[in-house]
């Protein structure tokens, strides 16, 4: 067991470290710099020049690269070269919008998939099923963007029940407007995901109906629904929670539409700016906070599966 | 060198048009200039103070949020925006709604000697950084020796070579010589370049910081979102009419009008104009059109075949549909070249290479490109593609296949401005007073004309105003009749205010954004 845990940590930090250089060499592609981005267009060569050595931009790609890694190895991420900010408390601004938008998206997606996908499982033979099935398709289809606009139209401009865009100035020191600029998003996010995890439920939990543990249960006595309730769930979980992980980066990924059509000031929305005014050794320290903070959550996943479940092979 | 002009008859109109646009912008009366009634050029007159509530809190929607606020080193029309005049004070500013005339700001008079070598400032009393500390003529002083010294890092340091010696003979006089006369020092001084910094101020700490002397002063800065303005309550002057203003970034318009019909802004700044149904006709809302320093340039590569060959170039901006142009925009002005009507230099010169696609495919013939020419073009991904899309169809009239290469900004300015790697080049030069950008042989479109060269360096030594005019007109004139460029179109600001806002910018709104006058009724 300790030489696993050992092995699948160096594993940790071998992927780390291509990863910093993956992504420190594919921003390196992008043309143009932020000494451009500082100059304008009406500065002289020569001062763009002169910027270009203050920032330490004139020096070999290998000499950035270590002297960035250098400062990562010492806990330092770096900081914006436009305006100074350090990458740790912009990442950690930031997440304070983006952490909960995603997570509260995954709710409204479980609130919606669990019970739907269990109901239209049960009458899969049904009209009903069938038509929630189809329903779902199409939830899966519209894009969250089109979906946010809409709900937009409806909610805010119409109804005047809840803001249109943005996000509060205090944040979060003004926790009911906080709370009341997420609702739509929330639902713009989750509504879209709860369409696709509601068939991964659907699937799942037709394959329990099907096992024969459940045939068993029912000749014990219990109802189909008492069988499902006390058996089926906890192996039907199991497929939909690999799925949810996978899910909820995706979620994250697909929070940068939903930030910029709300104006939210989120980690997305934060990226996109930051990497159009090529304030580069901001985004390579953020992207690596974010890199690193999935490829831990994996090992700490494989390596609770090894201590929940030894029959798990060492495969790493 | 062919120079083309269309006929006199066509010309009248088009100098009546522009002049009723000139007339409202320089008087603000409100002359209908033919756009439709909802559309206006003047606003409701604030009323008196005691209805006015001095506690509010204004929302402001802009698009482009400022990269840092270090306005001595970082470029960015948006921090000129921001700061400028509210939060920073030079010694003297302009009036943007009074066709840019030059206004008192912490120098209260000015005068200059009859040879126009040494200009002196006379400072207001009483004025103060926000930290509190006194300023004086040293700082002013000081601040100038930074744009003049060997070296600087200002972006603005261009604007004041002609400096020779600047000195404070008291602490609330500031006397400026210059090496030879200099018509434009006064302007360069309104702009960015003449802000007055406490003594000593480390530039490198004004990312996310300042210390101004201006009516207002920086409360907050959520990165990503807005910034906050708040009332400098010991500001020496007439302190502001409303208690904070938060300018919001929103950059989609949808959103923005959204934001502005459920009255989450006051203000939307830089509104869609070709998305203004929601608030045309309805009497919550007043939409305002201003004037602005936005010219749409279409750039042709002039080191380069086959651009060097003046026929292609004048067979290409006659080619092009103008007004089809700004329809597609939704609002804006042609100009003819590459001054606005606001300028005293300005003339209509939108007669030299207008409409003609006959005569454009003449043109092309005569440069051998009967049987058509393939170009490319490189246009930043932040403009309407109904620009484009027009580009297109119109070129292909006369036998041009146009290839649009939609680039992001940083991509646009390595690639063509940086590297000069393009045929044709569309961009909005939001500059004021650029014309100086066509006497740099090395300038991106690379437009070298020995004569207009020598009438700019002229114009800038000029012995008076007028003279200076007469000699830029030239210039003007000159780069038009050369196709140096293709000048599309001047844009017009358009601003969506609700009812009981007061007192809102309404011209040049992207360089400047003056809130001094800024006032919201009592009922909200």
């Amino acid at each position: 067991m300790t030489a696993y845990v050992v092995r699948r940590i160096g594993l940790l930090v071998l992927s780390l470290a291509v990863a910093s250089v993956v992504v420190f060499a594919l921003l390196r592609l992008l043309p143009g710099d932020v000494a451009t981005t500082i100059a304008g267009t009406q500065a002289s060569p020569a001062q763009i020049a002169a910027i270009r050595a203050d920032l330490g931009l004139d020096r070999s790609l290998p000499a950035q690269y270590l002297s960035w890694i250098g400062g990562v190895l010492r806990g330092d991420f770096g900081h914006s070269q436009l305006n100074g900010t350090t990458v740790s408390a912009e990442l950690n601004r930031k997440l304070q919008v983006t952490l909960p938008l995603a997570a509260g998206a995954m709710v409204v997606a479980l609130a919606l998939a669990i019970p739907l996908g269990t109901w239209a499982a049960t009458r899969r033979r049904t009209v009903a099923g069938g038509a929630l099935n189809a329903l779902s398709q199409l939830g899966i289809a519209i894009p969250s963007l089109w979906l946010a606009l809409l709900l937009v139209w409806l909610f805010a401009v119409q109804l005047s029940w809840l803001p249109a865009q943005g996000f509060p100035v205090d944040g979060w020191d003004r926790r009911g407007a906080a709370i009341r600029s997420l609702v739509l998003p929330w639902l713009a996010l989750g509504l879209t995901e709860g369409a696709v995890l509601l068939r991964f439920v659907r699937s799942a939990v037709l394959g329990v109906l099907d096992s024969d543990f459940l045939r068993t249960a029912r000749a014990t006595g219990l109802t189909r629904s008492q069988a499902l309730l006390r058996h089926g769930f906890r192996n039907a979980a199991v497929p939909v929670v690999s799925i949810l992980g996978l899910q909820s980066a995706a979620l994250l990924v697909g929070a940068v539409v939903i930030e910029q059509v709300f104006t939210l000031p989120g980690v997305g929305s934060m990226l996109v700016t930051d990497i159009g005014n090529r304030d580069l050794v901001k985004v390579q320290g953020e992207m690596l906070i974010l890199v690193g903070a999935v490829l831990m959550l994996g090992c700490t996943v494989d390596i609770a599966h090894r201590i929940i479940d030894p029959r798990i092979g060492s495969t790493v | 060198m062919t120079f083309l002009n269309s006929s006199r008859t066509h010309r009248v109109p088009v100098t009546l048009a522009a002049l009723a646009v000139l007339f409202t912008a320089a008087c603000g009366t409100g002359a209908d200039t033919g756009a439709p009634a909802a559309l206006q050029t003047t606003q409701a007159a604030t009323p008196p103070d005691d209805q006015l509530d001095t506690d509010a809190t204004v929302n402001v929607r802009l698009t482009l949020e400022p990269t840092s606020l270090d306005t001595f080193g970082t470029s960015g029309a948006a921090l000129d925006q921001l700061l400028l005049d509210n939060v920073y004070q030079g010694l003297v500013s302009i009036d943007t709604d009074a066709g840019d005339k030059i206004v008192p700001a912490l120098a209260s008079s000015w005068e200059q000697s009859p040879d126009g070598l040494a200009y002196t400032f006379h400072l207001v009393p009483n004025a103060k950084f926000h930290d509190g500390s006194p300023l004086t003529a040293a700082d002013a002083v000081w601040s100038l020796q930074q744009q003049i010294a060997p070296g600087s890092k200002s972006i603005k340091a261009a604007g004041f070579t002609s400096i020779a010696d600047v000195s404070a003979p008291d602490p609330a006089t500031v006397r400026i010589a210059v090496k030879q006369r200099d018509t434009l020092l006064l302007w360069n001084l309104t702009q960015r370049g003449g802000i007055v910094y406490r003594q000593g101020t480390d530039f490198a700490g004004l990312g996310g910081a300042e210390n101004g002397s201006g009516p207002f002063t920086l409360a907050q800065w959520n990165r990503g979102s807005s910034i906050t303005l708040a009332r400098n309550d010991s500001y020496r002057g007439v302190k502001p009419k409303v208690a904070k203003v938060i300018f919001t970034y929103i950059k989609d318009a949808n959103s923005a009008n959204n934001a502005q019909v459920t009255g989450q802004t006051d203000i939307q700044v830089q509104a869609d104009p070709t998305l203004l149904q929601p608030f045309t006709g309805n009497d919550k809302f007043t939409v305002l059109r201003g004037t602005t320093t936005d010219k749409f340039t279409l750039a042709f590569n002039g080191t380069r075949a086959p651009f060097t060959n003046p026929d292609v170039r004048h067979a290409i901006r006659q080619a092009i549909d103008r007004q089809g142009a700004i329809d597609a925009y939704g609002s804006g002005v042609a100009i003819g070249s590459n001054v606005p009507p606001q300028d005293p230099w300005y003339e209509d010169l939108t007669g030299i290479d207008s409409y003609n696609p006959d005569n454009a495919r003449k043109l092309l013939a005569t440069a051998g490109f009967a049987n058509g020419l393939p170009l490319t073009l490189d246009v930043p991904n932040i403009y309407p593609t109904a620009i484009t899309d027009l580009l297109v169809s119109d070129l292909k009239k006369v036998g041009i296949t146009l290839t649009v290469r939609q680039v992001e900004f940083q991509t646009w300015l390595s690639k063509v401005y940086t590297n000069k790697d393009f045929q044709l080049s569309l961009v909005d030069h939001a500059e004021a007073r650029d014309l100086d950008n066509y006497t740099k042989p090395g300038y991106y479109f690379g437009y070298d004309n020995a004569q207009v060269q020598q009438w700019y360096t002229q114009a800038r030594t000029a012995a008076s105003d007028a003279d200076r005019d007469v000699l830029l007109k030239n210039v003007a004139r000159q780069i038009s009749q050369d196709a140096a460029a293709d000048w599309l179109f001047l844009v017009q600001s358009t601003t969506v205010l609700r009812h009981g806002v007061y007192g809102v910018p309404q011209a040049e709104t992207s360089n400047r954004y003056n809130l001094s006058a800024l006032a919201v009724g009592k009922q909200r």
